[in-house]
């Protein structure tokens, strides 16, 4: 029997933005943004609904006067992001 | 890129392969730092071997421009960490190698200095001097002041470890190339004169820093992902 896919994950956007913390330790608001070739506006919103669910960090500071906003992947959110895939890989085995 | 949430599998895997691939394409070294470092100690190493080789001596000693070359050093490092706009896990275990590496090499500077001097202190005081006895007498036997033989090598040897540590973590051949070479560097250093020592610690400049660093610069300005 398959497992559903966690909703919060199984988003393009939200995917993406995990996909890129999973393989650093903090990435800044504007790379996420770059790399997944999103709106500041749309991108803020998927970031506040991961970190609603305790599976990012968001910390804002300034840098040069300017705001700067970094994010970190937590562990529950790793552990998600395992299952995420493991579940996916299920999937995948048997089309 | 969308929020749609009407996502195949296949969709999904494709999304996580393409992240995964931009986080490291993403990541670009310039090697300034490599190949500053590279071309201070091969001059150094160079000039060294020039005094031993020509018998002359310079105004100034010729390894202080290591300590010179702190200065761009730190002001590379603060552009270099403005601009950073991904952290990676290694990063702080990578940057932490290359701080005590300085530190090390400092203190063996230190130790080079000071140890010939502390030891004829030490002998003087236990009434006794270390003399140069020629076997065959065809000179007098003169006073030895203490020095620490082979210092090179050792020096060939602590060059090789950061670049062996980052070059294995990060898998950059080139690195892990040049401290191979400088292990073998240090083993011939073992067998030879102070002079050639120099020549061998120039070596060992060249293959853990400067091409290394002139690799990281040519891809860097190529905006070829690099790893390191």
């Amino acid at each position: 029997m398959f497992k559903d896919l966690d909703p919060i994950l199984h988003s393009q956007l939200r995917l993406a933005v995990m996909s890129l913390l999973i393989g650093v330790k903090e990435a800044e608001f504007t790379f996420i943004r770059e790399s997944t070739n999103s709106t500041a506006g749309n991108l803020s919103v998927q970031i506040q609904k991961l970190k609603d669910v305790g599976y990012i960090d968001v910390n804002k500071k300034f840098k040069d006067n300017y705001p700067l906003t970094t994010c970190k992947i937590t562990r529950k959110g790793i552990d998600a992001f395992e299952i995420y895939v493991k579940n996916l890989q299920e999937y995948l085995k048997v089309k | 890129m969308s929020t749609k949430n009407i996502l195949t599998e296949q969709e999904s895997l494709n999304i996580i392969n393409e992240m995964i691939q931009k986080t490291k394409d993403n990541y670009h070294e310039s090697g300034i730092s490599a190949l500053l470092w590279g071309t201070v100690v091969t001059i150094a190493s160079l000039v060294t071997y020039a005094q031993y080789q020509y018998n002359f001596k310079l105004i100034f000693d010729i390894w202080l421009i290591v300590f010179v070359a702190i200065i761009p050093q730190i002001i590379i490092t603060i552009q270099e960490k403005k601009n950073i706009k991904v952290k990676r896990h290694i990063d702080p275990a990578i940057d932490a190698v290359w701080i005590v590496f300085g530190i090390t090499i400092f203190g063996l500077v230190v130790y080079q200095n000071i140890v010939p001097n502390a030891t004829l202190n030490i002998i003087k005081e236990d009434g006794w001097e270390m003399m140069i006895h020629y076997t065959n007498g065809s000179k007098p036997d003169k006073i030895l002041k203490p020095f620490a033989p082979s210092i090179a090598s050792i020096f060939i040897l602590i060059y090789a470890l950061p670049t062996m540590i980052t070059g294995l973590a990060t898998k950059f051949k080139p690195m892990i190339i040049g401290a191979i070479i400088s292990y073998v560097l240090f083993i011939f250093s073992l067998y030879t004169i102070n002079k050639f020592d120099m020549l061998f610690c120039a070596g060992a400049a060249i293959v853990n820093w400067l091409i290394p660093g002139i690799i990281l610069q040519r891809r860097y300005l190529k905006k070829l992902p690099c790893n390191v």
